[in-house]
């Protein structure tokens, strides 16, 4: 097992090379001086050759990648063009935002979508099946800005019930400890603020988890399909077993190995999908960050932040292979 | 089925959250809560690039030697000085400074602290480069007065000191906190800097010894809102108190301000602004259609300009007559009969006479991105082809119409300007100085003596009434050349809660200063 680790870990450094110059190359291909971008229709040209000057953009291209390179050995992104900050202290203050967000979503998407899958499967054309199954379709269809419009409309502009946007109440201080803003209100006992951040939770989570959940449901539901028409199935219920055990234990545990790189994939995607719902929902994460960089050509942002999303996907296709050899037997032998 | 179950407690628990606390009420009379699109840059004059969030915090926190009165602003005031004198030559500039005052950390302000702050921005802020090399001298007089001196006569050089970037600085504080000042600014104004989160918000909060007397708030929150549905639903909700229509490039669809007009919790502020929009010919040109005066005249007659107002703008726009909007103090009333007013038939005359067939006339509208510009090319084609012209629209990213526009490489392009100080030298002088033509999105304005002169006469002239009977002329010139068609000017327009009181709208960047401001 340790060894397969070792050597998923070592096969990520060539993707991440590559992901580097590609970045690297494509952000200079977009059309656009950071200087001019940053400066406005207002400014000079001698105004704008100043900042040029004060940002390195003046020196060749290969010299600017071979200093981003020298400095990404050393862990550092370099500055933000916009903000003069460095992008490493930037991207790590804003990722515990992302993550709350994005882990929360799938552990929502989780709860909702395998349940359903089953119970679907278990009765399959029955009306529940009818009704997920068009819950669903709009779940999938449904682009995410529209449903964070319509409940944003609904929970807090007509019911009031739920903050329009933010990530916590304007009005409460809060210290930031670990950077998660619900954990942060536990530890230090404020606990008004961790109720605040839940709050605001609600709805960029039920964003973000919609279409995971619509996605897994219909997933899990069409492999169970397959699975309980399979012999051992039949075996199973041959040997007398309880339905639920039959149901749980031998067609869902067989369905779940898909799900899981569907799971996989669709976080990965999720992250993109991070980028709009952080935005509408003013939530400080590295995707609207990253968003807001492409905007203003912030060279090293885009690169620093898409290296940090090309790292989550890696990493994460490295867990589903791990979570494959805990539920699969036959895989974890294969790993050793 | 345990499955049920959990789903109806999940079902059970959202209401429950409604169930929040609806703590610090009392504190919320005095907070006022303004949604800005984006992050601040540069929170400190030695670093501000004229970006409007950071330059409207900068005049919170800290002061300038003079500001413009308020709400007229054509007039200029002291605020840090108490009195200024102008040597003959226009170089020298004497101001006698406040007594008494002091910086938000408890150091005291004088002549000393103005020289340090101005000769800071002079070394570290390059976008305030070509005006602040200016300054050949400070001089400390006495503590509280301090000498100028200029390399050239220059008068808007004290609408520059009314600008962000000339805000005076703690040197003590700058001292203390080096590299990080800008995360810590330090002034005399009437709220003190408490703190920013990125990407979230920025406070400030009373300073109750500003000189001018404590302000009526006790804190401002900015919280940074990108998305502009979200920032009309926080207003309409009460999560924010202002929403600020802040963009050199893009505004809010007439509709949408209509539907706010209706809510009775909500106010919408308007002022004239000295944005300029127009379509402008490449006049650095010398061959091709556009060469021809008479083409030019045929264009700018073509244009339905009232009813652009109304139909794209729905009234949030103004008409513009010439180079300099109707609210600046050197604006000459005859434009207002000299500009061009809508007539198509004598557009096809003009067309006639200059012996141009309007159907060969195949142009490329270039313009900004966003559908208020879309909306605007459209418009603008549309008249154009009732005077039998094809133009087809090309919208483009900043960026690229920049190098398009600066290189000439087109004929006719839709651009505007938001000068970022408040004197007519920001539009004449950048948009029509020949010498000035490949330098930035300008008129591309050929050499020609006589207008060059006037323009360089009109800006280095102290004396006001002269200096205005130039610009005068200036406008009367430059509207003989017929550089462009002069579309509308753009309100500014600031949405705020009913019970916010006191707001009064600059109508030149920085927009709005919070001291007088009050919540009900």
């Amino acid at each position: 097992m340790a060894s397969f680790i070792i050597r998923r870990l070592i096969a990520l450094i060539p993707v991440m090379c590559i992901v580097l110059v590609i970045v690297f190359s494509l952000v200079r291909l977009i059309p656009g001086d950071p200087a001019v971008t940053l400066l406005g229709p207002g400014a000079a040209q001698e105004q704008i050759d100043a900042l040029r000057a004060q940002l390195d953009l003046d020196q060749p291209v290969i010299l600017q990648f071979a200093n981003y390179v020298f400095g990404l050995l050393q862990g550092d992104l370099g500055f933000s063009l916009k903000s003069g900050q460095p992008v490493t202290n930037e991207i790590l203050m804003r990722l515990p935002a992302t993550i709350e967000l994005s882990v929360l979503a799938v552990i929502v998407a989780i709860i909702f979508g395998i349940p359903i899958g089953v119970l679907s499967a278990v009765r399959p054309n029955s009306i529940f099946d009818h009704i997920t199954r068009v819950v669903s379709l709009i779940g999938v269809s449904m682009p995410a800005f529209l449903l964070a419009l319509i409940l944003q409309l609904i929970f807090a502009t007509y019911l009031g019930w739920l903050p329009v946007s933010g990530r916590m109440s304007s009005f409460l201080t809060a210290e930031t400890v670990t950077g998660f803003a619900i954990l942060d209100g536990i530890i230090t006992g404020n606990f008004a603020a961790a109720w605040s951040a839940v709050q605001h939770l609600v709805l960029p989570t039920a964003v973000l988890a919609a279409f995971l959940a619509a996605t897994l449901g219909r997933f899990v539901r069409n492999t169970m399909l397959d699975v309980m028409g399979e012999d051992f199935i039949r075996t199973a219920r041959a040997k007398g077993l309880r339905r639920s055990d039959v149901v749980l234990n031998h067609g869902l545990r067989n369905s779940l190995l898909p799900a899981i790189t569907v799971i996989g994939l669709k976080f990965a995607e999720m992250l993109g999908g991070a980028i709009l719902t952080e935005t509408i929902f003013a939530w400080p994460g590295i995707g609207r960050y990253m968003f807001e960089a492409i905007k203003n050509r912030d060279y090293p942002v885009i690169q620093g932040t898409t290296l940090v999303f090309a790292l989550i996907f890696v990493l994460t296709s490295i867990i589903v292979d791990l979570l494959y050899g805990v539920l699969d037997p036959r895989v974890r032998k294969r790993m050793e | 089925m345990n499955i049920w179950k959990g789903l109806a407690a999940a079902v059970v628990t959202v209401p429950l959250i409604s169930a929040g606390t609806h703590a610090q009420a009392q504190d919320r009379s005095k907070t006022l809560v303004v949604a800005v699109p984006s992050d601040p840059v540069g929170l400190e004059p030695g670093g501000n690039k004229a970006e409007p969030v950071g330059s409207e915090i900068i005049l919170n926190v800290f002061d300038t030697l003079v500001a413009w009165t308020s709400p007229e602003f054509k007039q200029l005031e002291g605020r840090l000085a108490t009195s200024w004198t102008i040597s003959a030559d226009g170089k020298e500039f004497t101001f006698k400074l406040r007594d008494g005052v002091k910086f938000q950390d408890g150091t005291p302000f004088d002549a000393a602290a103005v020289k340090f702050s101005l000769e800071r921005t002079k070394a570290t802020n390059s976008y305030v480069k070509a005006t602040f090399d200016l300054i050949k001298d400070i001089a400390v007089v006495s503590p509280t007065e301090v000498k100028i001196t200029l390399s050239a006569a220059y008068p808007a050089f004290l609408s520059i000191l009314a600008q962000p970037q000339s805000a005076i600085v703690s040197p003590a504080a700058v001292q203390k906190f080096g590299d990080r000042f800008a995360a810590n600014p330090v002034g005399t104004g009437p709220f003190v800097f408490k703190g920013a989160q990125a990407d979230t918000n920025v406070v400030l909060e009373a300073n109750p010894d500003y000189f001018r007397g404590a302000p009526k708030l006790s804190k401002i929150i900015y919280r940074v809102i990108p998305d502009a549905s979200t920032r009309r639903l926080e207003l309409e909700s009460g999560g924010v108190d202002i929403v600020q229509q802040q963009g050199q490039l893009s505004a809010i669809a007439a509709e949408d301000i209509e539907a706010l007009k209706k809510n009775k919790d909500i106010k919408i502020l308007e002022t004239s602004s000295q944005i300029i929009r127009q379509l402008e010919f490449n006049n650095n040109k010398k061959d091709g259609p556009f060469a021809n005066v008479k083409v030019r005249q045929a264009i700018t007659y073509a244009i339905d300009y009232d009813g652009l107002l109304k139909g794209v703008f729905g009234g949030t726009a103004e008409r513009v007559y010439g180079p300099l909007t109707t609210n600046s103090w050197a604006f000459n009333p005859k434009m207002k009969e000299l500009a061009p007013k809508y007539d198509p038939a004598l557009a096809k005359k003009l067309l006639a006479e200059a012996k141009v067939d309007p159907s060969s006339l195949d142009l490329k509208l270039y313009s900004f991105q966003g559908p208020l510009w879309g909306a605007v090319a459209t418009f603008v084609q549309a008249n154009l082809a009732d005077i039998g012209v094809n133009a087809t629209i090309q919208q483009t990213e900043f960026p690229a119409l920049r190098a398009l526009q600066t290189s000439g490489q087109f004929d006719v392009a839709l651009d505007g300007r938001q000068p970022w100080y408040n004197d007519p030298d920001a539009h004449i002088t950048i948009g029509y100085l020949s010498s000035l033509a490949n330098t930035a999105m300008t008129f591309r304005m050929p050499e020609d003596k006589v207008l060059d002169d006037l323009v360089l006469k009109a800006q280095q002239t102290s004396d006001m009434d002269a200096r205005k009977q130039l610009y005068f002329q200036v406008q009367e010139e430059i509207a003989k050349k017929v550089p462009g068609a002069y579309l509308f000017s753009p309100k500014l327009i600031v949405f705020q809660r009913a019970n916010v009181e006191g707001l009064v709208v600059n109508s030149a960047p920085p927009l709005n200063e919070y001291w007088s401001v009050s919540k009900k």
